[in-house]
């Protein structure tokens, strides 16, 4: 090290400033963290599904399903037919389905949102992989007795012996009695199974003509892959995979089901790291420019512009590598708590041992590393250009160069990206969403470039606001605020990306709230409304239950029906409708009647135009099992977001639908004239009662429920944006810390003339709430803008009203003070003790 | 001018030391001295006297370890941080060798800071006084970047004027100029004490400078060790001449 004279230079000056280093390596830590925690997290998850899903064909060398998911699934006698074919050994059928369990105290056992499935039990010598575990009791032996997983058993407070009831959507309740507990092997995240008989079972989940799949063992005289080939071809129409197939397909799902949420988490530590490159880089040129005599001093006694420059990279590298490898550390921590929170909170993902992938810490550290010394070239650059001799003069302020260019550069790509933007929301789907996309970039680099420039007018303005009251303290506030534009556009930026994320967000979430909203207010003319578990829906007894409560008028219930339409690729979502619909739902018919029996449909205004339908046309309907059915069209609506693109009859939806799937997704109940609505809803409520999981609700907590679910999601985006926030807190932090150590002389000076310490403290306070307003205030106009537009091509989706949450604007302008000030209470107490003799006494 | 009026300042057997035991520098040494209203003083003395010291304690920048220190008949060794500050701000004006005013802000306002600060009303008539004498009417709206040197300095003693103060301290205010500014911003002084009646005290290592004044006091190792009144610029240099010229090490600042 001794040999190196640049090299030590960069490493004293690191270790001699303690409170700069932290700052800068914070901010590095930060970016890192939330990279490494996204990784790791979904590593994890990754992983545990893996186990999970490792063994679903254990034992199985050919399983014969059908070839649509969701369709009845395979014939019973197809079960005969494999059996007579050569080199197979032993077949089991699988029978599931879903169902509610209720616990000991009457309830539904809740799961966090992972399934519940009733399965048929399998004596030993029927069961291909191993056999169930029971830790109590024995496998069901009779119709009306279950056996429950160890979670289960313990989520319902269920024992051996005890009896309860259970729900399907065939058979409404079915009272049965727990004869044992079994053991699986991934037991946790809430997974509850159910096994029944193999008769309740098929009675409960099937037609009694199918199964859901055949898993077929051989005898091993062929090789798998031979008999898929030959089942294959004695059971056309079926989908026919070995073992090994099957797992694949399933990892395969899990893990596409996982990389979304990857890309999210990515998509944040994107932010954060972006985030953390500007505190990054606001940081090194406040050093740099803190440093300018002395790299000049190092330059006059003959160090090279390459050798100052490589001591200010050293110094970058030596940051970016500790703060890399705190930055794995804190994400792995990071994934931890996530994770514990995500259990805390019963979501229904399963938990096991962390993942950290040599991948995840190869692509943290370079980022980390890369982004600091790329971030801390760009001053260094600037300060190697500096003469020497006038670098070492006393009042060196550093390049205040013209912002012209740049300013010049933002004013082009704000007007680029605003016309972009503003052709967008004029139409709508995804071309129309890109278009609005690509301009809200061009609207952020343009005010990253513009910022500086625009921060002057603003700050001045806002300083007249909240600077005026406090006098000479909120002057100097003002103009320092404003003494050095890029660096405060600079600070300001952080917050301006996080609150512009949250504000666009906040208008996509009052958007659809006001959209839902007006959705029932104008389409739902019923007065109750009665709904299930999601996913879920209600059985159709609660159709019969409600229509016996006394002053209930009409009772109809929407069905969601599967199919292709015509020649289509894909399956599309209908609806079908028992009841008469024009009581529940505002429906209007432009053409024809809105009679639907039988093999008939009605088509929404749209799907007409596109297909040029007219009453009198037949349209084909195919079901997920291949059954096509050829439709009439008896009538075309104008279009419905409640209903969807076409309503066919319920007879129909009962042959598309396998009996195990079948459900209300939502019961729709209308009052006589002159009912007592309160006198209706005990009714109600009392008739239901029986089924556990319905809801009853007037259209007002309809909407408020549906309120809550948007609520929800968006609480986890919030959550996420909160800690690009924190980052851009700690950026002012940086900041202003290292501002104070820049003007302690000055600050000493404005001590020595009689300003007290308060003040002192008071005049960064405010300076500090300057600049986070300035940042909050471009952020939101920007969020809302985007907000406006995007919304606005999602118009045909349903989000055909545009709300600014005024409130939630207001709330984040009043925090970005707030936090301002908190940002500035360390620094500002480092500032007020600054001694007086420090403007006098030469450092 | 007349010594049996009370003192502006004074000092009673000030003592400022730094460090502990062996490498204990005495920066003064006992230092009793009394400071007339009404009358420019300049403190002199080699590098590493205490003079600085000495002011910086007399103006209630730095703390005594021991003694008295009066402003009036203020004990500055008995007030607080608080006091100490507003006692600063407002009977105690400030010149500084350099880095007197706020670059953000302009000269007017630089000038009018204390006040400012203070929350106190400014006396308009006094202020157009004080910039017109000084000359500073046109430059009013310049920030401190746009002043020559000189000028920067004549905006710090319009500062330290306006709040009409009991007392104006300057730390080696000359320093940084050339010897035109230099004349200008010590006839200021001079003229602070004959046609403002203000009391002035500074520090200087410039015979020239000192000149100015009615009296110089000169220390030397931390103690006072001769004055001189009606003093001429060779008379000081002279005495000046007397002190060892083997400098001492300079004693922390």
């Amino acid at each position: 090290m001794s040999g190196n004279p640049i090299r030590k230079v960069a490493l004293r000056n690191l270790a001699a400033h303690k409170v700069r280093l932290a700052l800068t390596v914070l901010s590095v830590v930060l970016g890192t963290a939330f990279i490494t925690g996204s990784f790791v997290f979904t590593d994890t998850l990754q992983r545990t599904f893996d186990d999970i899903f490792g063994d679903v064909a254990q034992g199985v060398d050919v399983r014969v399903s059908a070839e649509e998911l969701g369709a009845s699934g395979v014939p019973v006698s197809d079960i005969a037919t494999v059996e007579g074919l050569d080199g197979v050994a032993r077949t089991a059928p699988l029978i599931s389905g879903s169902l509610v369990v209720l616990g000991s105290d009457g309830a539904a056992v809740q799961t966090g949102g992972a399934p519940v499935e009733g399965l048929a039990w399998l004596p030993p010598d029927r069961t291909l992989g191993d056999p169930q575990v029971f830790v109590d009791g024995g496998p069901p032996v009779a119709d009306g007795q279950i056996a429950l997983n160890t979670s289960g058993a313990e989520r319902g407070d269920l024992h051996v012996g005890d009896r309860t009831q259970v729900l399907t959507m065939a058979q409404g309740m079915v009272p049965v009695t727990v004869s044992g507990i079994y053991d699986v092997d991934s037991d946790t995240g809430g997974y509850i199974g159910v096994l029944f008989t193999e008769t309740q079972a098929s009675a409960l989940f099937t037609d009694g003509r199918h199964v859901q799949s055949i898993d077929v063992a051989g005898d091993g005289s062929m090789s798998p892959e031979a008999l898929r080939d030959e089942i294959a071809a004695a059971l056309p129409g079926t989908k026919v995979q070995t073992g090994a197939e099957v797992t694949e397909e399933v990892k395969s799902q899990v893990s596409e089901a996982l990389s979304f949420l990857n890309y999210f988490l990515l998509a944040f530590g994107a932010i954060a790291l972006l985030v953390g490159t500007f505190i990054i880089y606001n940081t090194f040129s406040m050093i740099v420019a803190q440093r300018m005599r002395e790299l000049a001093l190092l330059r006059a006694i003959g160090a090279s512009r390459r050798q100052v420059g490589r001591s200010v990279t050293l110094e970058a590298l030596v940051v970016g590598l500790i703060g890399s490898v705190l930055g794995i550390a804190a994400g792995i921590a990071l994934a931890y708590g996530l994770r514990a929170a995500l259990n805390a909170a019963d979501l229904g993902l399963p938990s096991g041992p962390l993942q950290l992938s040599p991948r995840t810490v190869i692509v943290a550290l370079i980022v980390g590393v890369v982004v600091t010394v790329v971030s801390a070239y760009a001053p260094a650059r600037r300060a190697m250009h500096v003469p020497p001799v006038a670098a070492m003069r006393e009042e060196s302020t550093g390049g205040d160069a013209s912002l012209r260019v740049r300013t010049l550069a933002g004013v082009v790509a704000g007007v680029a990206g605003a016309v972009l933007v503003a052709i967008g929301a004029q139409g709508t789907g995804g071309g129309a969403a890109a278009t609005v996309g690509v301009g809200a970039l061009a609207l952020i680099v343009a005010v990253l470039f513009a910022a500086p420039a625009l921060s002057r007018p603003v700050v001045r303005v806002l300083g007249a606001v909240f600077a005026r009251p406090f006098g000479a303290v909120g002057k100097l506030a003002r103009t320092n605020a404003t003494r050095n534009p890029r660096r405060t556009a600079a600070t300001a930026f952080a917050l301006t990306l996080g609150l512009m994320l949250v504000s666009v967000i906040g208008v996509f979430g009052a958007s659809a709230k006001t959209s839902v909203d007006a959705l029932v207010d104008n389409g739902v003319e019923s007065e109750f409304v009665l709904t299930g578990p999601p996913m879920l829906g209600l059985p159709s007894a609660v159709v019969d239950a409600a229509r016996g409560v006394d002053g209930v008028a009409e009772v109809v219930s929407a069905h969601t029906v599967v199919a292709k339409v015509g020649d289509d690729e894909d399956f599309q979502f209908g609806t079908a409708i028992t009841g008469r619909l024009q009581d529940a739902v505002a429906l209007d018919i432009v053409e024809g009647t809105e009679s639907t029996t039988g093999d008939e449909l009605l088509v929404s205004q749209s799907v007409a135009a596109e297909r040029g339908l007219h009453p009198g046309a037949v349209v084909p309907l195919t079901s997920r099992d291949g059954e096509t059915v050829d439709t009439a069209v008896t009538g075309v609506y104008a279009d419905n977001q409640l209903i969807g693109p076409w309503i066919t009859s319920p007879e129909l939806y009962e042959q598309f639908t396998p009996v195990g799937s079948r459900s209300a997704m939502v019961v729709l109940v209308g009052t006589e004239a002159g009912a007592d609505a309160d006198a209706v809803r005990a009714g109600l409520e009392d008739a239901t009662k029986q089924f556990v999981i319905v809801q009853v609700m007037d259209r007002d907590e309809f909407k408020g429920q549906q309120a809550q679910q948007i609520d929800m999601l968006l609480a986890i985006l919030y959550g996420l944006l909160a800690l690009a926030v924190v980052i851009a807190i700690l950026g002012i932090v940086n900041t202003l810390a290292l501002s104070v150590v820049e003007r302690r002389r000055e600050i000493g000076m404005l001590r020595a003339v009689g300003m007290q310490r308060a003040q002192v403290r008071r005049t960064i306070y405010i300076e500090s709430l300057l600049i986070a307003v300035f940042g909050a205030v471009v952020g939101l106009v920007l969020g809302l803008v985007f907000g406006w537009a995007f919304v606005r091509t999602l118009a045909d989706q349903g989000l055909d009203h545009i709300a600014v949450p005024w409130g939630q604007v207001l709330g984040m302008l009043v925090g970005s003070g707030v936090v301002g000030v908190l940002a500035a209470l360390w620094p500002g107490i480092r500032a007020a003790r600054t001694p007086p003799l420090e403007a006098i006494v030469d450092v | 001018m007349a010594s049996h009026t009370a003192p502006a300042a004074r000092s009673q057997d000030l003592k400022k030391i730094y460090g502990t035991g062996d490498t204990a520098v005495h920066a003064l040494d006992g230092v009793t001295v009394q400071f007339a209203a009404s009358e420019f003083t300049a403190i002199m003395g080699p590098s590493g006297s205490g003079k600085s010291t000495l002011m910086h304690c007399l103006a209630g920048l730095d703390s005594a370890t021991s003694g008295a220190v009066f402003i009036g008949d203020t004990d500055l060794t008995t007030l607080s941080d608080k006091q100490m500050t507003q006692l600063r701000r407002d009977r105690i004006g400030f010149v500084f060798q350099a880095f007197n005013l706020v670059p953000t802000l302009t000269a007017l306002e630089n000038i009018t800071l204390p006040l400012d600060i203070a929350g106190r009303e400014v006396d308009r008539q006094w202020l157009d006084t004080v910039v017109t004498r000084l000359g500073l009417g046109d430059r009013l709206d310049h920030r401190p970047g746009e002043l020559s040197g000189g000028q920067q300095q004549r905006v710090a003693c319009a500062r330290a004027l306006a709040g009409r103060p009991e007392i104006i301290f300057g730390d080696e205010p000359t320093g940084n100029l050339d010897s035109r500014s230099s004349g200008e911003v010590l006839s200021i002084l001079r003229a602070a004490v004959d046609e403002f009646d203000q009391t002035v005290v500074i520090v200087t290592h410039d015979p020239r400078a000192a000149s100015y004044a009615d009296r110089v006091v000169f220390l030397s190792d931390g103690q006072v060790v001769d004055e001189m009144r009606g003093p001429t610029a060779d008379a000081v240099l002279d005495r000046m001449k007397r002190f060892d010229t083997v400098t001492p090490v300079p004693a922390a600042e």
